[in-house]
Formats: structure tokens, sequence, C-alpha cells
């Protein structure tokens, strides 16, 4: 299997495909660039794997100006839709990507079957806009190579267009017609979301599990990568179900 | 200033005890060890009675010394029989305990007590990384996230799973919540920079225990200045001081009494174990290896680890008074949490002391 994307696609300008012996599909949506992201590679290992560059600055700005958060959605779902024709997929999201899948979701909630947000800035974030500073996004400046490649120009514009650092209330309010098995996965120190968020999700999202992860901060797959990948796989293969342990606890058989 | 009463329930025949811990279970006699537990409940109430403001409860295990392995349970016991103290439980040993246990014994305690819980954090001493096998090298990073597992749990009102380095829970759903909102009252017992400096971030209170009053001063000194750098200023009752104490009518019959008392117990104070294993604890503390074909046999009487607890209070009323205002004036401390179950102090003799602590000393440690 390899990891590189291919080209067969015709808006790969916007999609990089990597693909498993799998025909499960796991379409993945991040202001970072994932080209070096654990969390893809984990991925890609079990799954077809979509990656969507949000960045791409077509998506981001119309004919007349930035484009609004529901347009976007709107657009990858048509870009998807002509990928993987009726394909059911689970949609991986991480901070102001993570508004664009939720809107996502609730404008074509009959092709997300499953939501994993990782760092959503949609509900309380902290007021400040979302940039590509370490010491904004990590618990431990040392964890500073493990950052994804953040192209800082565009990431800032991503986060000015959603709106990174302002509490989205359109979408909180309809938060609770996301159907579809989520988790939101937050880390334990991030500094850019209030530590009152994650129970919002978990009030309003009918079928949501919140997963706190312990000494990491914004971005997860840079302070705790293996916490991350564990949990995301593990909800990805189990859904709910991932609750139920099944780690054994036998020290000598 | 306040003062606390610690609710050792030590084994009345302790001072029959080897020097090394473990203390064998053969130690253990059942009548013996329910009078012991019924006397240390009569001492708590009576020092509520004499005007304590608080009992306080400590774990510690494989010891009749200090009999509260399980201090939760014995919190609630006494939380019954006194209607008015602060029942503090300084505290849970975090790196032995699963956090979500310990979180739903402080919700209960805080409910039965109806908000009278003070919360404290503890590391443990050497020894007691053995009690459940855990690697001595892991008990600050296990402290650490216990510690914010527990302020979580205490203050989540919704499912949570937690990712951890050392525990990891899918469903997170404390029941009950504490009656204090947020949170109770939290000390953290330590001397630790990070630890303090933990305490100080997170607007936490600070515990120091069986040090004298400069190398508390010089804890302490870090934690206001770290307390100010986080925006905010302690009150006096987060800042406690446990110590042991033996209080008598007059200094020359404390004197008299300590003179007495050389050789009793498990003077100097520490906690003995064999040396090989001393070695090794404070060598995986230190993140070193121990390796056994490096080390020369130790004493054969064992080696002490951990805080030699001498006594920190002695004397009659007055020099005792002004022993505890040392650590008033020059350590910050507001509460004092005292230890009066010394080797050698019976039932009788502890309740003198607590008699003439509440009509002697603790007015007068009030009024500073």
């Amino acid at each position: 299997m390899s990891l590189r994307p291919s080209n067969e696609d015709p808006n790969s300008d916007l999609i990089n495909l990597f693909q498993a012996d799998t025909r499960n599909l796991v379409v993945m949506l991040d202001p970072a660039r994932w080209d070096d992201s654990p969390l893809r590679d984990a991925l890609a290992a079990k799954y077809k794997v979509a990656r969507m560059q949000l960045t791409r600055y077509n998506l981001l700005r119309g004919e007349n100006g930035p484009r609004q958060v529901h347009d976007v959605a709107e657009s990858l779902i048509d870009v998807i839709g002509k990928m993987a024709p009726e394909q059911k997929y689970t949609l991986v999201a991480g901070s102001t990507a993570a508004t664009v899948a939720l809107w996502l979701t609730l404008m074509a909630p009959e092709a997300v079957e499953a939501l994993v947000l990782i760092s959503p800035v949609a509900v309380l974030p902290m007021g400040n806009p979302v940039t590509a500073r370490p010491e904004q996004l990590l618990a431990h400046l040392e964890n500073v190579e493990g950052l994804l490649q953040l192209e800082t120009d565009q990431t800032e514009a991503l986060s000015a267009l959603i709106g990174g650092g302002v509490h989205d209330s359109e979408l909180e309010g309809r938060l609770e017609q996301v159907s579809c098995a989520t988790l939101a996965i937050f880390g334990l120190s991030d500094r850019l979301i209030s530590p009152e968020a994650p129970r919002v999700y978990r009030e309003k999202i009918p079928n949501s599990n919140i997963c706190l992860i312990y000494d990491a901060g914004h971005a997860i797959v840079a302070d705790r990568p293996q916490a991350l990948i564990d949990t995301v796989m593990d909800f990805i293969e189990r859904r709910d179900a991932f609750v139920v342990g099944r780690q054994s606890s036998v020290i000598n058989p | 200033m306040k003062a606390s009463y610690l609710g050792a329930m030590g084994y009345s025949q302790r001072h029959t005890f080897p020097t090394t811990w473990p203390i064998p279970p053969a130690y253990h006699d059942p009548e013996t060890s329910v009078r012991s537990y019924q006397e240390g409940m009569d001492e708590c109430e009576f020092a509520e009675e004499m005007g304590f403001d608080w009992v306080s409860f400590s774990e510690h295990h494989y010891s009749g010394r200090i009999a509260t392995a399980a201090p939760a349970v014995m919190a609630a016991a006494v939380a019954e029989r006194c209607k008015r103290v602060r029942i503090a439980m300084l505290g849970q040993l975090l790196p032995l305990n699963n956090p979500v246990r310990c979180a739903e014994e402080l919700g209960m305690l805080d409910n039965i007590t109806n908000g009278r819980l003070i919360i404290g954090f503890l590391r443990g001493t050497p020894n007691e990384d053995q009690t459940y096998g855990v690697n001595p090298a892991e008990g600050r990073g296990r402290l650490f996230e216990g510690m914010d597992l527990i302020l979580k749990a205490l203050t989540e009102p919704q499912p949570f799973s937690w990712e951890g380095r050392y525990h990891q829970y899918r469903t997170v759903s404390v029941w009950p919540l504490p009656v204090q909102q947020p949170l109770p009252p939290v000390i953290v017992a330590t001397r630790s920079d990070d630890t303090v400096r933990y305490a100080a971030e997170h607007q936490l209170g600070l515990g120091v225990s069986f040090v004298p009053p400069e190398q508390m001063a010089a804890v302490t000194g870090k934690y206001f200045q770290w307390c100010a750098e986080a925006g905010w200023q302690p009150e006096p009752d987060q800042v406690v001081y446990r110590g042991s104490i033996y209080l008598a009518e007059t200094d020359k019959q404390a004197d008299d009494w300590l003179a007495k008392r050389t050789g009793i117990g498990p003077v100097p104070g520490g906690i003995v174990m064999r040396p090989n294993v001393t070695r090794a604890v404070n060598a995986s503390r230190a993140g070193e290896e121990f390796d056994l074909r490096n080390v020369l046999a130790g004493s054969p009487q064992g080696d002490v680890v951990g805080v030699a607890r001498g006594l920190n209070f002695i004397g009659g009323p007055d020099r005792v008074v002004e022993q505890i205002k040392q650590f008033h004036d020059e350590c910050g401390a507001g509460v004092v949490d005292l230890f009066f179950q010394q080797p050698s102090v019976d039932h009788r003799e502890v309740m003198r002391e607590i008699d003439l602590f509440g009509k002697e000393v603790l007015p007068r440690i009030r009024e500073f």
C-alpha cells in the first residue's frame, strides 16, 4: 500500500486519496497540511482515506470574495459525492475544519455515518483567532517538531472565514440535529477552547461522546499523537461501543 | 490561625512494633485494634469539643502507627460523630489509587458532611510506592495526572472519556458531585517545585509536613511568588503545616518526657526499610537504575527513607504557642495540623493534651 497520494481524481488539487485494502471511506478535513500526519498514516493503513485540503484558495474564496462556511461545506459534499457516489463515510476534522465538518454533516446527514471532531472551535472558543503559533497550539513547546506544517497565511485565512475565534451560535443551535455517532476530542490544556465547550457537544449532540486527552493542547496530534490515534481508530472501528473496555488485565495467565 | 487534629487512629500497642516497615499483621490483636479505633474517634470528637477547626486523615499503609489505609472510610465514620469541624482528607495517595474512585469518595464525603470536606493530594512516602506495586519512577507523573483527573471529574457535569498517560477511562461520570461549588478547598501537600507551581497555577492551597520553619518558609516563599504571578493571593486557610506535638503543663515536664523517650519507637522518625529496598526506591524516584551488584550490604537494622519526623512542637503552652507562631509569621501558615499520637503516648495522655491545647493554646493562636 502506498501512502503517496494518487492523482487519479479530477479534483486532485483539493483531494488526495490514500488507498488501503478496504472500501470503508474516511474523509479528513483539516486546516493544516496533513502530509506528515501520523493520524493520516494510521487511518490510511486501514481505510480508504480522502484528505480534503481546506486551505485551497479556490475553496475559500469565490468570485465575489470570501465564501460562507455553508458554501464550503456544500462544495465538499459535491466533490465527495463525485469521488465516491452514494458511499457513506466517516468524517474526521480538526480545529476550524470541524466547523465545516459539522455543517457538512447537517447538510448531508445521509452520507456521514460517523463524525470525529478533534479540537473543534465552533463552540465557546476563547475568543482569539486560530493562528499557527506553536505557543498557542501546544501544551509543550518541545513537541513543536510534531506540529503539522501549517501554512500560516492560509490557516489564518481559514480561521478568519470560519470564525476560529468566534462562537458559531447558529451551529450550536443545530447541534441536536447531528444524528450520527459523534466523538468530540479535546486536549485538556487547549488554550483556544473554553473548558466548558466539551459539555456543550455532549449535551446537544444526541449520540455523542467527548474525550479529554490529558497533557495535550490544541494540536493534540503533536502533543499526544499515539493517544489521539488510538482513540480515533477505536471509535471509527467500534463507534459508540468504544466505551466498552477490551484491554486485557491478565498478568500471568 | 486554625488548628487541625490529625486522626491517626494509631494502634494502642504501637510502641511494641519493630522499627522496620511494613509492620507484620501478626502484631494485630483484634480486641486491641477495635479499642484503638474507638479511642481514636473519641479523640477526634474531643478535639472538636475543645475547639479544633478541622479533623484530618491521611492515607498510610501496612502499619498501625497511622492506621488509616482507607482514609475515606475513617473520615466517614468520624464525620458522623463530629458535626461541626471540617473533615480534611490530607490526603489520598494519588500515585497508588484510581483517581476516579478517589473523586467518587470525595464527592460522597462532601455530601454526607454537607459541605465540610477539604481535599488534599499527596504523592506519599517512598515506602508506600511498594504498597500496590507502583513504579516509583512514575509516581510524580501519576500524581500530576491524578490531580488533573480528579479536579475534572469533580467539576464536569457531563460524562467524558479520559485518555491519560497512566489512566484510560472511556466513561467518567462521577456521582455525587460536591456540595461545595465549584470545588471544596483543595490542598496540595508537597515541597517539590513543580508541584508547588501546579498548586499556585491552579489556585489550590499548599500543605507542608514535618520540616523546620526555615525549610517551610523556603517553600511557601516560592508558592506565594508563583501565586502572585498567577494573579491571585491564597487565603490563610490555604497554607497548612502538619507537625508532631507533645504538649505538657510546663516546658520542664515536656523536656523530661522527651529525655525519657529517647530510644522509644520509630525514632529517628522516618520509615525504616531493608537497605536494598530503600536504595532501589530512591534510585527509581531519582530516575536512576538500581543495580544490586554495585551496592554494599546495608546496615542490618535497615535504612531510613523519607523525612525524619522529629517533634516540631514540644513544651508547655507558652513555648508551643511561640513555636506555632513561628510557622505563621515566617511561613504564612494559616492552619496547623497536629499529630498528637507520638510513640509511647497513650490515649489518656492524648486526651489530656487535647484538653490543654484547647484551653491554653488554641485561644491564643486564634489571635494571629
